[in-house]
Protein backbone atom coordinates (compact mmCIF):
# COMPACT_ATOMS: atom_id res chain seq x y z
CA UNK A 1 0.00 0.00 0.00
CA UNK A 2 1.18 3.92 -0.65
CA UNK A 3 2.28 5.20 2.59
CA UNK A 4 1.60 8.68 2.31
CA UNK A 5 -2.22 9.17 3.27
CA UNK A 6 -1.77 12.38 0.93
CA UNK A 7 -2.31 10.34 -2.20
CA UNK A 8 -6.12 9.48 -0.57
CA UNK A 9 -8.19 11.66 -2.61
CA UNK A 10 -10.38 13.65 -0.29
CA UNK A 11 -13.69 12.97 -0.06
CA UNK A 12 -14.99 16.19 -2.26
CA UNK A 13 -12.63 14.04 -5.04
CA UNK A 14 -14.39 10.99 -4.87
CA UNK A 15 -16.92 9.03 -6.31
CA UNK A 16 -19.99 9.36 -4.41
CA UNK A 17 -21.19 5.79 -4.40
CA UNK A 18 -21.14 2.24 -6.22
CA UNK A 19 -24.10 0.05 -5.53
CA UNK A 20 -23.74 -3.62 -6.61
CA UNK A 21 -25.62 -7.09 -6.30
CA UNK A 22 -25.93 -10.54 -7.40
CA UNK A 23 -21.45 -10.19 -7.65
CA UNK A 24 -18.42 -11.75 -6.04
CA UNK A 25 -16.22 -9.06 -4.55
CA UNK A 26 -12.33 -10.18 -4.65
CA UNK A 27 -9.43 -8.37 -4.30
CA UNK A 28 -7.85 -7.67 -7.52
CA UNK A 29 -3.96 -6.27 -7.43
CA UNK A 30 -3.88 -3.36 -4.79
CA UNK A 31 -7.96 -2.62 -5.31
CA UNK A 32 -11.06 -4.78 -5.73
CA UNK A 33 -12.80 -6.15 -8.53
CA UNK A 34 -16.48 -7.27 -8.88
CA UNK A 35 -16.96 -11.16 -11.05
CA UNK A 36 -19.84 -11.61 -12.46
CA UNK A 37 -21.63 -13.23 -15.66
CA UNK A 38 -19.81 -10.12 -17.36
CA UNK A 39 -16.25 -10.78 -16.16
CA UNK A 40 -13.94 -9.28 -13.78
CA UNK A 41 -14.71 -5.41 -13.74
CA UNK A 42 -11.75 -3.81 -11.39
CA UNK A 43 -13.07 -1.02 -9.43
CA UNK A 44 -10.29 2.14 -8.10
CA UNK A 45 -11.44 1.46 -4.53
CA UNK A 46 -9.53 4.63 -3.18
CA UNK A 47 -11.15 6.41 -5.31
CA UNK A 48 -14.67 5.66 -4.34
CA UNK A 49 -16.36 7.07 -1.03
CA UNK A 50 -18.94 3.88 -0.55
CA UNK A 51 -19.25 0.57 -2.14
CA UNK A 52 -23.19 -0.56 -1.53
CA UNK A 53 -23.66 -4.24 -1.66
CA UNK A 54 -27.05 -5.74 -2.50
CA UNK A 55 -28.20 -8.87 -2.26
CA UNK A 56 -26.88 -11.57 -3.81
CA UNK A 57 -22.93 -10.41 -2.79
CA UNK A 58 -20.71 -11.62 -1.32
CA UNK A 59 -17.05 -10.62 -0.24
CA UNK A 60 -13.64 -11.64 0.76
CA UNK A 61 -11.58 -11.10 3.57
CA UNK A 62 -8.67 -9.45 1.40
CA UNK A 63 -11.44 -7.37 -0.52
CA UNK A 64 -12.81 -6.13 2.77
CA UNK A 65 -9.19 -5.19 4.02
CA UNK A 66 -8.22 -4.06 0.38
CA UNK A 67 -11.21 -1.64 0.83
CA UNK A 68 -10.40 -0.57 4.48
CA UNK A 69 -6.97 0.73 3.79
CA UNK A 70 -8.28 2.63 0.72
CA UNK A 71 -10.59 4.67 3.50
CA UNK A 72 -13.46 2.79 1.06
CA UNK A 73 -16.92 2.35 3.41
CA UNK A 74 -18.77 -0.71 3.38
CA UNK A 75 -22.45 -0.83 3.53
CA UNK A 76 -24.71 -4.01 3.64
CA UNK A 77 -28.05 -2.90 2.31
CA UNK A 78 -31.32 -5.02 1.09
CA UNK A 79 -34.08 -4.76 -0.54
CA UNK A 80 -35.83 -4.53 2.77
CA UNK A 81 -34.71 -1.63 3.73
CA UNK A 82 -31.89 -3.40 6.41
CA UNK A 83 -28.89 -1.95 6.30
CA UNK A 84 -25.61 -3.01 8.07
CA UNK A 85 -22.28 -0.69 8.08
CA UNK A 86 -19.08 -1.72 8.27
CA UNK A 87 -16.22 0.97 7.97
CA UNK A 88 -12.37 0.05 8.00
CA UNK A 89 -10.17 3.13 9.40
CA UNK A 90 -11.38 7.00 8.02
CA UNK A 91 -8.59 8.56 5.97
CA UNK A 92 -7.31 10.27 8.84
CA UNK A 93 -5.22 9.17 11.50
CA UNK A 94 -6.27 12.18 13.34
CA UNK A 95 -8.46 12.78 16.31
CA UNK A 96 -8.92 16.32 16.32
CA UNK A 97 -12.22 16.41 15.19
CA UNK A 98 -13.38 13.27 17.19
CA UNK A 99 -12.46 15.15 20.57
CA UNK A 100 -13.93 18.56 19.30
CA UNK A 101 -17.22 16.53 19.09
CA UNK A 102 -17.32 14.69 21.89
CA UNK A 103 -16.57 18.20 23.88
CA UNK A 104 -19.05 20.07 22.31
CA UNK A 105 -21.63 16.49 22.51
CA UNK A 106 -20.74 16.83 26.33
CA UNK A 107 -21.53 19.93 27.51
CA UNK A 108 -25.36 20.40 27.30
CA UNK A 109 -25.29 24.34 26.59
CA UNK A 110 -22.33 23.99 24.01
CA UNK A 111 -24.72 20.65 22.45
CA UNK A 112 -27.64 22.67 22.05
CA UNK A 113 -25.52 25.51 20.07
CA UNK A 114 -24.83 23.15 18.03
CA UNK A 115 -28.58 21.87 17.28
CA UNK A 116 -29.82 25.48 17.08
CA UNK A 117 -26.97 26.23 14.19
CA UNK A 118 -28.03 22.71 12.56
CA UNK A 119 -31.87 24.01 12.59
CA UNK A 120 -30.54 27.62 11.36
CA UNK A 121 -29.11 25.94 7.76
CA UNK A 122 -32.40 24.39 7.01
CA UNK A 123 -34.49 28.02 7.24
CA UNK A 124 -33.74 31.15 4.95
CA UNK A 125 -34.34 32.91 7.26
CA UNK A 126 -32.46 33.63 10.81
CA UNK A 127 -34.42 31.57 13.76
CA UNK A 128 -34.74 34.24 16.65
CA UNK A 129 -33.25 33.63 20.02
CA UNK A 130 -36.35 33.66 21.85
CA UNK A 131 -37.46 30.40 20.53
CA UNK A 132 -37.28 27.22 22.31
CA UNK A 133 -36.19 23.85 20.94
CA UNK A 134 -39.20 22.45 21.31
CA UNK A 135 -40.43 25.39 19.22
CA UNK A 136 -37.73 25.35 16.71
CA UNK A 137 -38.67 21.56 15.99
CA UNK A 138 -42.34 22.73 15.60
CA UNK A 139 -41.37 24.70 12.86
CA UNK A 140 -38.99 21.95 11.47
CA UNK A 141 -42.20 19.48 11.43
CA UNK A 142 -44.14 22.62 9.31
CA UNK A 143 -40.46 22.89 6.85
CA UNK A 144 -40.65 19.46 6.44
CA UNK A 145 -44.42 18.86 5.72
CA UNK A 146 -44.60 21.33 3.21
CA UNK A 147 -41.43 20.10 1.43
CA UNK A 148 -43.29 16.61 0.78
CA UNK A 149 -46.39 18.46 -0.09
CA UNK A 150 -44.78 21.03 -2.48
CA UNK A 151 -43.06 17.71 -4.03
CA UNK A 152 -46.26 15.83 -4.42
CA UNK A 153 -48.58 19.12 -6.03
CA UNK A 154 -45.19 19.50 -8.63
CA UNK A 155 -44.91 15.90 -9.48
CA UNK A 156 -48.37 14.68 -8.93
CA UNK A 157 -47.51 12.08 -6.97
CA UNK A 158 -50.19 11.74 -3.99
CA UNK A 159 -48.80 11.99 -0.91
CA UNK A 160 -50.44 10.27 2.13
CA UNK A 161 -47.25 10.83 4.56
CA UNK A 162 -44.28 8.72 5.41
CA UNK A 163 -45.40 4.99 6.58
CA UNK A 164 -42.56 1.86 5.68
CA UNK A 165 -42.64 -1.23 7.10
CA UNK A 166 -38.78 -2.19 7.68
CA UNK A 167 -39.94 -6.24 7.39
CA UNK A 168 -41.98 -5.75 4.33
CA UNK A 169 -40.94 -3.69 1.89
CA UNK A 170 -42.93 -4.88 -0.96
CA UNK A 171 -45.92 -3.30 0.61
CA UNK A 172 -44.81 0.24 0.90
CA UNK A 173 -46.29 2.42 -1.34
CA UNK A 174 -44.04 3.12 -4.42
CA UNK A 175 -42.97 6.77 -3.31
CA UNK A 176 -42.09 5.53 0.31
CA UNK A 177 -40.19 3.07 -1.49
CA UNK A 178 -38.53 5.83 -3.64
CA UNK A 179 -37.39 8.12 -0.59
CA UNK A 180 -36.33 5.22 1.50
CA UNK A 181 -33.66 4.47 -1.63
CA UNK A 182 -32.61 7.73 -1.34
CA UNK A 183 -32.45 8.59 2.00
CA UNK A 184 -30.68 4.97 2.24
CA UNK A 185 -27.72 6.50 -0.21
CA UNK A 186 -27.71 9.85 1.29
CA UNK A 187 -26.99 8.02 4.54
CA UNK A 188 -24.11 5.93 3.36
CA UNK A 189 -22.55 9.24 1.82
CA UNK A 190 -22.87 11.48 4.79
CA UNK A 191 -21.79 8.20 6.79
CA UNK A 192 -18.67 7.98 4.56
CA UNK A 193 -17.92 11.29 4.57
CA UNK A 194 -17.90 11.57 8.55
CA UNK A 195 -15.36 8.35 9.16
CA UNK A 196 -13.16 9.97 6.63
CA UNK A 197 -12.92 13.33 8.38
CA UNK A 198 -12.39 11.42 11.35
CA UNK A 199 -15.97 12.17 13.51
CA UNK A 200 -17.72 9.71 14.71
CA UNK A 201 -21.43 8.48 13.37
CA UNK A 202 -22.83 7.75 16.66
CA UNK A 203 -22.28 10.85 18.58
CA UNK A 204 -25.08 12.83 17.54
CA UNK A 205 -26.94 16.50 18.22
CA UNK A 206 -30.30 16.64 17.36
CA UNK A 207 -30.36 12.53 17.41
CA UNK A 208 -29.80 10.24 20.07
CA UNK A 209 -29.07 7.23 21.42
CA UNK A 210 -28.19 5.49 18.17
CA UNK A 211 -24.74 4.39 16.56
CA UNK A 212 -25.39 6.27 13.63
CA UNK A 213 -26.90 9.07 15.25
CA UNK A 214 -24.39 12.19 13.62
CA UNK A 215 -25.38 10.36 10.01
CA UNK A 216 -29.15 10.96 10.73
CA UNK A 217 -28.24 14.66 11.98
CA UNK A 218 -26.07 15.13 8.53
CA UNK A 219 -28.26 13.50 6.34
CA UNK A 220 -31.38 15.92 7.70
CA UNK A 221 -29.57 19.09 6.27
CA UNK A 222 -29.74 17.97 2.78
CA UNK A 223 -33.08 15.86 2.19
CA UNK A 224 -35.55 18.96 1.22
CA UNK A 225 -33.25 19.83 -1.59
CA UNK A 226 -31.76 16.52 -2.70
CA UNK A 227 -33.84 13.06 -1.64
CA UNK A 228 -37.16 14.35 -1.63
CA UNK A 229 -37.50 16.04 -4.79
CA UNK A 230 -35.97 13.29 -6.12
CA UNK A 231 -37.90 10.53 -4.75
CA UNK A 232 -41.22 12.16 -6.18
CA UNK A 233 -39.73 13.37 -9.53
CA UNK A 234 -38.83 9.32 -10.61
CA UNK A 235 -42.26 8.03 -9.21
CA UNK A 236 -43.91 10.29 -11.51
CA UNK A 237 -41.71 9.72 -14.74
CA UNK A 238 -42.48 5.79 -13.92
CA UNK A 239 -42.80 3.01 -11.46
CA UNK A 240 -40.50 0.29 -13.28
CA UNK A 241 -36.92 -0.28 -11.88
CA UNK A 242 -37.83 2.17 -8.96
CA UNK A 243 -34.99 1.86 -6.80
CA UNK A 244 -31.78 1.49 -9.46
CA UNK A 245 -33.38 4.57 -11.10
CA UNK A 246 -33.54 6.65 -7.48
CA UNK A 247 -30.25 5.72 -7.00
CA UNK A 248 -29.14 7.06 -10.48
CA UNK A 249 -30.89 10.19 -10.21
CA UNK A 250 -29.23 11.02 -6.49
CA UNK A 251 -25.94 10.56 -7.85
CA UNK A 252 -26.42 13.36 -10.36
CA UNK A 253 -28.15 15.19 -7.49
CA UNK A 254 -25.07 14.87 -5.39
CA UNK A 255 -23.16 16.03 -8.03
CA UNK A 256 -25.13 19.04 -8.85
CA UNK A 257 -25.52 19.89 -5.67
CA UNK A 258 -21.80 19.04 -5.00
CA UNK A 259 -22.72 17.41 -1.80
CA UNK A 260 -19.14 15.62 -1.29
CA UNK A 261 -17.88 19.01 -1.61
CA UNK A 262 -19.85 20.73 0.86
CA UNK A 263 -20.65 17.55 3.34
CA UNK A 264 -17.28 17.96 5.49
CA UNK A 265 -16.92 21.52 5.30
CA UNK A 266 -20.42 21.85 6.86
CA UNK A 267 -19.92 19.40 9.52
CA UNK A 268 -16.61 21.46 10.13
CA UNK A 269 -18.89 24.49 10.08
CA UNK A 270 -21.24 23.40 12.48
CA UNK A 271 -18.95 22.35 15.15
CA UNK A 272 -17.03 26.06 15.08
CA UNK A 273 -20.05 27.04 17.55
CA UNK A 274 -17.90 28.06 20.43
CA UNK A 275 -15.49 30.13 17.86
CA UNK A 276 -12.65 27.17 17.00
CA UNK A 277 -12.93 26.13 13.91
CA UNK A 278 -11.08 23.17 12.93
CA UNK A 279 -9.40 24.19 9.71
CA UNK A 280 -8.55 20.96 7.61
CA UNK A 281 -4.95 21.20 7.10
CA UNK A 282 -2.71 18.25 7.03
CA UNK A 283 -1.62 17.22 10.18
CA UNK A 284 1.77 15.48 11.47
CA UNK A 285 0.04 12.17 12.09
CA UNK A 286 -1.88 11.95 8.42
CA UNK A 287 2.04 12.76 7.28
CA UNK A 288 3.40 10.07 9.60
CA UNK A 289 1.38 7.05 9.50
CA UNK A 290 3.43 5.06 12.79
CA UNK A 291 4.18 8.24 14.29
CA UNK A 292 3.02 8.29 18.33
CA UNK A 293 0.24 11.02 19.74
CA UNK A 294 0.56 12.57 22.62
CA UNK A 295 0.31 11.59 26.01
CA UNK A 296 -2.86 13.49 28.14
CA UNK A 297 -1.79 16.10 30.63
CA UNK A 298 -4.63 18.17 32.90
CA UNK A 299 -2.06 20.86 33.96
CA UNK A 300 0.86 21.17 31.42
CA UNK A 301 -1.14 20.66 28.03
CA UNK A 302 -0.56 17.45 26.54
CA UNK A 303 3.00 15.92 26.44
CA UNK A 304 4.09 14.12 23.75
CA UNK A 305 4.24 10.32 23.42
CA UNK A 306 6.70 7.65 22.09
CA UNK A 307 9.33 8.76 25.10
CA UNK A 308 9.33 6.62 28.41
CA UNK A 309 9.03 9.32 31.05
CA UNK A 310 10.77 6.81 33.46
CA UNK A 311 14.17 8.59 32.09
CA UNK A 312 15.73 11.11 33.73
CA UNK A 313 14.38 14.26 31.79
CA UNK A 314 17.76 16.15 30.38
CA UNK A 315 18.89 18.76 31.63
CA UNK A 316 18.81 22.34 29.33
CA UNK B 1 -9.22 17.90 -24.44
CA UNK B 2 -9.89 14.57 -26.03
CA UNK B 3 -8.00 11.19 -26.06
CA UNK B 4 -8.03 8.81 -28.57
CA UNK B 5 -7.12 5.19 -28.32
CA UNK B 6 -7.10 3.08 -31.49
CA UNK B 7 -6.01 -0.67 -31.59
CA UNK B 8 -5.01 -2.67 -34.75
CA UNK B 9 -6.75 -0.16 -37.00
CA UNK B 10 -5.83 0.71 -40.78
CA UNK B 11 -3.36 2.88 -41.82
CA UNK B 12 -5.53 5.40 -43.05
CA UNK B 13 -7.75 6.04 -40.05
CA UNK B 14 -4.67 7.19 -37.76
CA UNK B 15 -3.83 9.26 -41.07
CA UNK B 16 -7.56 10.92 -40.63
CA UNK B 17 -7.08 11.44 -36.92
CA UNK B 18 -3.68 12.80 -36.86
CA UNK B 19 -5.19 15.92 -39.26
CA UNK B 20 -6.70 16.92 -36.02
CA UNK B 21 -5.12 15.25 -33.30
CA UNK B 22 -1.29 14.69 -32.21
CA UNK B 23 0.02 10.95 -31.80
CA UNK B 24 1.58 10.59 -28.89
CA UNK B 25 2.39 7.31 -29.13
CA UNK B 26 1.34 4.42 -31.97
CA UNK B 27 -2.39 4.83 -31.75
CA UNK B 28 -2.63 7.35 -28.53
CA UNK B 29 -3.95 10.66 -30.05
CA UNK B 30 -4.69 13.91 -27.87
CA UNK B 31 -5.82 17.34 -28.78
CA UNK B 32 -8.42 19.82 -28.14
CA UNK B 33 -11.26 20.14 -30.32
CA UNK B 34 -14.93 20.97 -30.30
CA UNK B 35 -17.69 18.76 -29.23
CA UNK B 36 -18.90 18.27 -32.68
CA UNK B 37 -15.94 17.67 -34.26
CA UNK B 38 -14.77 15.11 -31.58
CA UNK B 39 -18.30 13.20 -32.44
CA UNK B 40 -17.94 13.60 -36.18
CA UNK B 41 -14.78 11.82 -35.46
CA UNK B 42 -16.18 9.24 -33.50
CA UNK B 43 -19.08 8.49 -35.92
CA UNK B 44 -15.94 8.44 -39.05
CA UNK B 45 -14.34 6.02 -37.15
CA UNK B 46 -16.61 3.36 -36.39
CA UNK B 47 -17.45 2.06 -39.84
CA UNK B 48 -13.54 1.42 -40.37
CA UNK B 49 -12.22 0.18 -37.55
CA UNK B 50 -11.83 -3.44 -39.57
CA UNK B 51 -11.71 -5.64 -36.81
CA UNK B 52 -9.73 -2.98 -34.54
CA UNK B 53 -10.62 -1.32 -31.70
CA UNK B 54 -11.03 2.52 -30.46
CA UNK B 55 -11.71 4.37 -27.34
CA UNK B 56 -12.69 8.09 -27.17
CA UNK B 57 -12.24 9.69 -23.54
CA UNK B 58 -13.39 13.68 -22.85
CA UNK B 59 -14.17 15.27 -19.96
CA UNK B 60 -17.23 16.07 -19.08
CA UNK B 61 -19.59 17.31 -15.70
CA UNK B 62 -20.08 14.26 -14.19
CA UNK B 63 -19.06 12.96 -11.20
CA UNK B 64 -16.43 11.04 -12.81
CA UNK B 65 -15.76 14.49 -14.46
CA UNK B 66 -15.26 12.14 -17.86
CA UNK B 67 -16.96 10.14 -20.42
CA UNK B 68 -16.01 7.33 -22.30
CA UNK B 69 -17.03 5.33 -25.75
CA UNK B 70 -15.61 2.33 -26.68
CA UNK B 71 -15.71 -0.09 -30.02
CA UNK B 72 -14.69 -3.16 -30.94
CA UNK B 73 -12.22 -4.94 -28.45
CA UNK B 74 -15.42 -7.52 -26.64
CA UNK B 75 -12.64 -8.24 -24.13
CA UNK B 76 -13.05 -4.82 -22.66
CA UNK B 77 -16.75 -2.90 -22.07
CA UNK B 78 -18.16 -0.31 -20.84
CA UNK B 79 -20.48 -0.73 -18.22
CA UNK B 80 -22.51 1.96 -16.01
CA UNK B 81 -23.81 0.94 -13.09
CA UNK B 82 -26.92 3.41 -12.15
CA UNK B 83 -24.46 6.16 -13.76
CA UNK B 84 -21.17 5.32 -12.68
CA UNK B 85 -18.46 4.00 -15.45
CA UNK B 86 -16.49 0.85 -15.01
CA UNK B 87 -14.86 -1.39 -17.55
CA UNK B 88 -15.75 -4.83 -17.34
CA UNK B 89 -12.94 -7.70 -18.91
CA UNK B 90 -14.02 -11.17 -20.12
Amino acid sequence: MLKSLRILPKVRDSWSFLYIDHCRVEQEAKAIAIYDQKGKTPVPCATLNLLMLGPGTSITHAAIRALAENGCMVAWTGEAGVRMYAHGLGETRDSRRLLKQAYLCAHDSLRLMVVRKMYEIRFSEPLEASLTLQQIRGKEGVRVRDAYARASKESGVPWTGRVYKQEDWGAADPINRALSAANSCLYGVCHAAIVAAGYSPALGFVHTGKMLSFVYDVADLYKVEMTIPIAFKIVAESPQDLESRVRHACRDAFHEHRLLARVVEDIDRLLAVDGASLQPGQSLLDLHDAMPGGLWDPESGNVSGGVNWSEPIPEG
Amino acid sequence: MVVFILEKVPASVRGELSRWLLELRPGVFVGKVSALVRDELWTFLIPKLKGGSAVLIYPTNNEQGFAFRSEGNPGRTLRDFEGLFLISIQ
